[in-house]
């Protein structure tokens, strides 16, 4: 093989590597940074700022990890904020008698368990899962209510090490990595793909496709349950509310999970949801920092919404959008 | 005897196959040898896909069986096939966005890389990667999205995964069509190769220069039944034409008419029009009181021109122009200025299925039916009897909800709605498409007396025989350019039409 050749196929594996993928979430990174070090330079984006930002992003990555698994099939799940709270409900309840195993097992079991729920229903009653879920939103968040007994439940002060890093930076990783895993190395990972791109064709390789629904809704709601985990550990203590209220909770880790399809092409669906958990995180953080009303955060976390789905939906001209 | 019993790899005993009252495939009962290339052939609609798609575990059989390697053979679904020996290179695209080029030759078949429920990826990969290799494709890489690669690379993609388990038949499903000469030389390759093996390939295409030359035997399909079986080197292009053709003419509830007074007047003039990916610089006019025919093979363009007429297509280039020199840019366009359009997928395309007749029958018409700019239901109702009734369209009511008619009930209510309409244009796809025979003429006569009354149409078909039956004139596209035009005459045959298509 001449240099040439070999230069060729260098090009050509960059171009369609993870690499690629990478440089352009870390130029936007850097790009945001930038923007709000220059508006903000005393408050910040010091070194200790964002390994605050990360730190918090995290919560939301493992969250969309989660996500990932239903999203990549065309599915969806609003009742991830609902279950975020009742998991939290829980695991703190649990704690209170086997400590740290009780609040690791409590959360992320009950986490598994609505999962497993959702995705039964989902198929059994065979309508669209954003439906299915809406509807069990509103049941979790009330079965939250209950259990909590209307009280704000406190994780006790020696349970709180998921909190700070580096248990909390433990779990998150060791999520990550769990979900490369599960992508890359097991049959799941393939499987929700193909039924994401085409449920006919999958279906004609012999996939049992209503099986691994319910598998990508079982996964979601395990990582949930880890998200849950980090949630009440980071804020310390957990409220339930009713009334929807728990939706404000499903878009953090949305975004997320739509950066990693947008990047699913490059091989690095998991990392995009991670960089992309801590750009959305600059950008809070930075617009907290110029000073901006807190109400702008909703309209930042709003319109990145429309602009990554409009970005990585490219639906067939013509098609019927609903 | 046993000789030549030891040389068949399958028999198909009576296989049959429906989809509601259309009869795709009856009774095709033959045998295919081991090492050659067998030639399916057949008009759109002769049922070869239907056929192969049994084979490949697509479509469950009705009836009859499958004998492979001397027992019986079922599949229900593609990777069953696989696993005993069918595999498929389909038409479309058979592999599936977002997996990499491995994940898609191996779908459905991961489990030899499993070990305790965990993938060996890596291994996967460079299998992957020496089975492009060996097949001469090394510039693919193996551990890349499929996404990066172009619909003629992953054609070859398929090939590989479709054939590198030795399977004892492959079947390939008008893929040439696809492929440019490069992409066919390596696909010929490829058959050539098998058949050295001792394996079988049946090919199935539309392009009888390309069957002839690769082919050791061709049976021929028509109307869903197995004509004849040929030895290729005995036969040429024209015989096999007049085998898929051979039906006799002369159909009595077609048009009687030969006298050819055909009026000067231009009501619909077509420049330079053109549809990215499906057709580009067609020019004709369309005449008062004409049925102009449009044929060809499926995917001849036809289709698309017809939705193009009534600005229903994207990126449409070129011009549509009423005789009063409005151009028609969009679908409202259309409408106002008398245009219909039916489209070939009536259910998804025409019809709002979960609504009644009544509704459907009115839809475009509500502008019209309105009375100091109210609408009342007693007009409505009256608008719809009086429309369905005129082309006795069978229902309990205008009531009734579209989901529970027919499809030849479904097809009268589209052309009721137009009708209601007063359109002077009618763009009509594939008007008859899996309609019974009682309704065909129904909407035959109702074509013939629109004619008539000076109303143009334009028929889009499938069936070369209505067309010569019904049309004025007919154009014939082919790779979507117009190939060919003919005027209406009694002598015209199935086989000229044919001659210009393939």
């Amino acid at each position: 093989m001449n240099l040439n050749v070999r230069f060729e196929n260098l090009k050509r594996k960059i171009a369609v590597g993870p690499l690629y993928g990478v440089i352009i979430l870390l130029l936007i990174a850097i790009f945001f940074w930038v923007f709000f070090k220059t508006l903000a330079p005393e408050n910040f984006g010091s070194l200790s700022n964002l390994s605050n930002y990360f730190l918090s992003s995290i919560i939301y990555s493992v969250g969309g990890c989660g996500l990932y698994f239903i999203v990549v099939m065309g599915l969806f799940d609003f009742s991830i904020g609902a279950n975020i709270i009742l998991s939290s409900v829980v695991g703190v309840i649990v704690s209170t008698y086997f400590g740290y195993p009780g609040l690791l097992i409590g959360s992320i079991a009950c986490g598994t368990m609505i999962g497993l729920l959702n995705g039964f229903l989902y198929i059994k009653l065979k309508i669209p899962s954003i439906i299915v879920t809406v509807g069990l939103m509103l049941i979790f968040e009330s079965a939250a209510y209950f259990i909590a007994g209307g009280k704000k439940q406190t994780l006790a002060v020696g349970l709180r090490a998921f909190g700070k890093a580096p248990a909390s930076i433990i779990l998150a990783v060791s999520a990550f990595l769990l979900t490369i895993f599960i992508l890359r190395n097991t049959k799941i990972g393939t499987y929700c793909y193909a039924i994401g791109s085409n449920e006919y064709v999958a279906k004609n390789m012999g996939i049992n496709v209503d099986k691994y629904k319910l598998i990508g809704f079982i996964l979601t709601h395990f990582f949930v349950g880890i998200m849950a985990v980090l949630t009440v550990s980071y804020g310390w203590s957990m409220t339930a509310i009713t009334g929807m209220e728990s939706m404000g909770r499903n878009f953090t880790p949305l975004m997320g999970t739509f950066l990693g399809l947008a990047f699913r092409k490059y091989g690095i669906p998991i990392t995009a949801i991670m960089i992309g958990e801590f750009i959305i995180s600059i950008i809070f953080n930075g617009f907290i920092a110029i000073g901006a009303p807190t109400t702008i955060q909703n309209v930042v976390t709003g319109a990145a919404l429309l602009i990554i789905v409009t970005l990585t939906a490219r639906p067939e001209e013509g098609a019927v959008v609903k | 005897m046993a000789d030549s019993s030891d040389n068949i790899i399958l028999v198909t005993e009576n296989i049959c196959k429906s989809f509601g009252i259309t009869k795709a495939v009856r009774n095709v009962s033959l045998s295919i040898q081991k090492g050659e290339i067998h030639g399916l052939i057949g008009e759109n609609g002769s049922g070869k896909s239907t056929f192969s798609s049994m084979l490949c575990g697509i479509y469950p059989i009705d009836s009859g069986r499958f004998i492979l390697d001397g027992t019986e053979y079922k599949a229900r679904n593609q990777i069953e096939a696989n696993r005993k020996g069918v595999s498929i290179i389909v038409q479309e695209t058979g592999t599936v966005s977002g997996l990499t080029v491995a994940e898609n030759i191996f779908l459905g078949n991961e489990d030899r890389f499993v070990k305790f429920g965990v993938k060996n990826t890596g291994l996967m990969n460079r299998e992957a990667q020496n089975l492009l290799n060996d097949f001469g494709f090394d510039r693919i890489l193996a551990n890349v999205v499929i996404d990066h690669y172009n619909f003629e690379d992953r054609k070859l993609i398929e090939m590989v995964k479709s054939t590198y388990f030795k399977p004892k038949i492959v079947v390939v499903d008008e893929t040439t069509t696809a492929l440019s000469q490069e992409g066919r030389l390596e696909l010929y390759e490829l058959m050539d190769r098998i058949r050295a093996d001792g394996r079988t390939v049946i090919f199935i295409s539309h392009d009888l220069t390309e069957v002839i030359a690769h082919t050791d035997r061709i049976s021929v399909l028509r109307d869903g039944e197995l004509i004849d079986t040929v030895i290729t080197k005995t036969v040429t292009e024209d015989d096999l034409r007049r085998l898929m053709v051979g039906r006799e003419l002369g159909n009595r509830y077609y048009r009687t008419d030969y006298d050819g007074n055909q009026s000067d007047d231009v009501v619909l003039k077509i420049r330079n029009l053109g549809v990215p990916d499906h057709f580009s610089n067609i020019n004709f006019d369309l005449h008062k009181g004409e049925i102009l025919g449009f044929g060809g093979l499926s995917e001849c363009g036809m289709h698309e021109l017809g939705k193009a007429l009534f600005a229903g297509s994207y990126h449409r280039t070129g011009t549509v122009t009423l005789a009063s020199g409005k151009e028609i840019n969009s679908i409202p366009d259309a409408i106002a200025n008398s245009i219909a359009y039916a489209s070939k997928d009536r259910d998804n395309e025409s019809l709002v299925s979960n609504t009644s007749i009544r509704d459907n029958i009115c839809l475009p018409s509500r502008q019209d039916l309105k009375k100091n700019g109210l609408l009342f239901k007693r007009n409505l109702d009256d608008f719809a009897w009086k429309n369905a009734e005129r082309i006795s369209v069978k229902m309990t009511g205008i009531d009734q909800s579209i989901s529970e008619l027919s499809g030849g009930n479904k097809q009268k209510v589209v052309l009721a709605r137009w009708l209601g309409k007063g359109s002077n244009i009618m763009v009509l796809d594939s008007p008859t498409r899996g309609i019974d025979v009682k309704v065909k003429a129904d909407i035959y006569n109702l074509m013939n007396e629109l004619r008539n009354e000076g109303k143009s149409i334009i028929m889009i078909s499938e069936e070369i025989l209505e067309l010569i039956g019904m049309c004025d004139r007919i154009i014939v596209m082919k790779n979507g350019s117009l190939n060919g035009e003919f005027f209406r005459n009694q002598d015209l045959n199935e086989e000229d039409l044919i001659a210009k298509m393939v």
